[in-house]
């Protein structure tokens, strides 16, 4: 029995709020060293869930894991992208230097063949990462996804509105993310096992839109003046 | 030349009750419907005999499965069984309605005497749950006659085989009805006593044909049969008795069939991508499944897997009658190429293709797709979906060639509606398309939007502006 309880603490299951217990949780880097810090050196968990909540797209959300999609792209992995919002476009996908012949992706019908793909992509050991965009999702089922996820060893984000923020969820680790001043994203760390929540970091991804890190504001004049929206 | 006849007395009660779960009485009534002609052993214990009328068997048994006879079923399932017998045997030549001979004569080598011959085959058929009566004979006919008076024996006796023979009652020796009454009239009984008769005497006396078919039977006069090629295709017909109604019904008989396709694939050491299953209805048009998978596959269990995914999406239209098989497409076998010393490449393929399959046979082909550039100015045009396929060759080096685009392309320009809370790089003019009408003329900007996206807008010489894309 004890033994049962040291592996539960050991694995950080159990939050112990008075002692910092580094776990030992399988985890691959985010590629953002500011990010990583703030996730106690680890980054995105393996074999557990992740979600990402957020507004709208176009903030940095996917360069959050372009990182993580390049590395994996080049060890051979694949990349599973479930009912994405918007068409990934592959001219940008492949200047970032991401292998698209390991990017997949799949449009599900209806919600019981979303989660049947998604865990199946899960179990295999040929997925690297899950992408997925799931219209609405009880928390049952987020359960059934966070046990689907333990059976593999790969890391699934989940992207989610961010009104889901106040509600409970069994994922591993729960990030916010909002838009910053200057093009950056900030990220807002909701939960995360094995330590408190509510640390807060900006990563620039200003570079994504090819602009320099805090450029002035340039407004281009279009080639027909005075009609400007 | 040693020859054996296989004379299958019930090929296709055999080969119907194979595809059943329950074992119920079951009979194969002949075309016109009136009697009875095979009977299986649970009939039989019932009272039912072979030509009985079908009316007093079914007083006797009232839930009687009937079949009715069909000469192309037949012939089928005789190919059927020459097609598994091939592996054993090279030369054999199919006796229509329900025989086949089998050259034996140049395999004792390999098996290591007749008795191991004999051995293979009495397995092989066991193994099918075939009633078989064979014989063994020195010219075909021979083989023949030995089979189906049900005397044959494992021996290449010269001596014995042409003691049976004679032995033969006249009846049994397949003469026709007029010459067999005529050798009646003379007194004679058995073969041998006809055999005894001076050859000339026979022809003159009787007809040159008798003379010919009864040299036949003793290898004086050649007999030359031809030999049975095998298809290049796979094709198993499992039929059913009982309607099914589930698709749950269907798992069975597959399963059977699915396990001899392993083992047709096997020994041609092949491997297929695409089956094709025929469900037949009563009344209606056939249905026909596609299933495919991703790779080369060979293994039952893989097949029955996608069959079962497949056949869970889609519920039947109709009872269906019967349940065909067939397989066209053979890929060579690939070598294992053991990339690494783990073997852990050979691993990684599989899972691929075994995880893409699955997919592929839920939510249909259309619904994996990959990416891949094109060369277009055009943005909506500078990308493509194709089907999924294992690639193994490097990625394309060509990062910074590529102008900066946005990750997230909308499915269609959407139109701005509001002032950009900022406005960052552009114009970047994209005008083409005037080769193949679907010109397009517009300037790009990148801008921030008051919620904080980063979009990729652009105006058209005629429409406004519209948001094009998101910077993810």
């Amino acid at each position: 029995m004890s033994e049962l309880l040291d592996t539960l603490i050991q694995d950080a299951r159990v939050w112990q709020g008075h002692c910092h217990t580094r776990t030992t949780q399988p985890a691959e880097s985010t590629g953002y060293q500011v990010l990583d810090n703030q996730l106690g050196g680890l980054g995105w968990p393996r074999g557990a869930l992740s979600e990402c909540l957020l507004d709208a797209p176009g903030i940095g959300e996917l360069h959050l894991l372009l990182p993580l999609m390049q590395r994996l792209c080049a060890g051979g992995k694949t990349v599973f992208w479930l009912n994405p919002p918007h068409t990934p476009y592959a001219p940008a996908l492949a200047r970032e230097g991401v292998n698209l012949d390991q990017v997949v992706l799949i449009h599900t019908g209806d919600e019981s063949d979303f989660l049947w793909t998604l865990e199946n992509c899960l179990r295999s050991p040929v997925t690297g990462l899950v992408m997925a965009w799931p219209g609405k999702l009880a928390s049952r089922e987020v359960r059934r996804l966070q046990l689907a996820a333990e059976a593999g060893s790969n890391v699934c984000v989940l992207f989610r509105e961010r009104r889901h923020a106040g509600q409970n969820s069994p994922a591993a680790l729960r990030l916010e993310l909002e838009p910053g001043e200057q093009q950056d994203l900030r990220v807002n760390v909701l939960k995360r096992r094995g330590s408190w929540p509510g640390q807060r970091c900006s990563l620039a991804l200003g570079q994504r839109a090819g602009l320099p890190f805090l450029e002035t504001t340039r407004v281009a004049p279009g080639p027909w003046s005075g009609s400007g929206g | 030349m040693l020859w054996l006849y296989l004379h299958f007395p019930h090929l296709l009660l055999d080969h119907i009750r194979r595809s059943r779960e329950d074992q119920g009485a079951l009979v194969i009534v002949e075309g016109s419907g009136q009697k009875v002609i095979q009977a299986c052993p649970e009939a039989r214990k019932q009272g039912i005999r072979s030509g009985m009328r079908l009316k007093t068997a079914i007083s006797l048994v009232p839930d009687l499965g009937m079949v009715r006879a069909d000469e192309a079923q037949e012939a089928r399932t005789l190919e059927d069984q020459a097609r598994w017998l091939y592996r054993y045997a090279a030369h054999i030549v199919l006796v229509p309605p329900d025989g086949m001979l089998v050259e034996i004569g140049s395999l004792h080598k390999l098996y290591g005497g007749l008795p191991a011959v004999w051995q293979t085959v009495e397995q092989g058929l066991n193994e099918r749950q075939l009633n078989t009566w064979s014989g063994i004979g020195y010219t075909p006919l021979a083989a023949r006659l030995i089979a189906r008076t049900g005397k044959g024996e494992c021996t290449a006796d010269k001596g014995h085989i042409l003691r049976t023979l004679r032995h033969m009652p006249l009846l049994a020796a397949e003469f026709d009805e007029k010459a067999c009454t005529r050798l009646q009239r003379l007194g004679l009984r058995t073969l041998g006593e006809v055999f005894d008769l001076p050859s000339n005497e026979l022809a003159r006396r009787l007809s040159p044909e008798l003379l010919a078919y009864i040299q036949k039977i003793q290898g004086t006069r050649p007999d030359p049969r031809t030999p049975w090629q095998p298809p290049h295709s796979f094709r198993q017909q499992a039929d059913f008795v009982q309607e099914i109604e589930h698709t749950q019904g269907l798992l069975f008989p597959l399963q059977r069939m699915l396990a001899e396709l392993e083992e047709d694939l096997c020994w041609r050491q092949q491997d297929t991508d695409s089956l094709r299953l025929v469900l037949r209805h009563r009344h209606s048009e056939p249905t026909r499944l596609h299933i495919r998978t991703s790779g080369p596959e060979h293994r039952a269990d893989n097949f029955l897997g996608l069959i079962r995914l497949r056949l869970e999406q889609h519920s039947l239209r109709a009872p269906v009658i019967s349940l065909v098989l067939s397989v066209k497409r053979f890929l060579p076998r690939e070598a294992l190429s053991g990339q690494d010393l783990l073997g852990e490449t050979q691993d990684l393929n599989e899972a691929w293709h075994t995880l893409i399959s699955r997919l592929q046979a839920r939510l249909g082909k259309q619904a994996l797709r990959q990416l891949s550039p094109q060369a277009d100015h055009r943005p909506e045009r500078a990308w493509s979906a194709s089907e999924v396929l294992r690639k193994t060759r490097a990625p394309l080096k060509q990062a910074g060639e590529l102008p900066r685009r946005p990750l997230w392309l909308l499915k269609g320009p959407q139109p701005l509606t509001e002032t950009p809370a900022a406005w960052f790089a552009g114009p970047e003019r994209i005008s083409g398309g005037w080769w193949d009408g679907q010109r397009v003329h517009r300037d790009y900007y990148i801008a921030q939007l008051n919620s904080g996206q980063l979009a990729w807008v652009f105006r058209d010489a005629r429409e406004g502006w519209f948001v094009h894309g998101w910077f993810g």
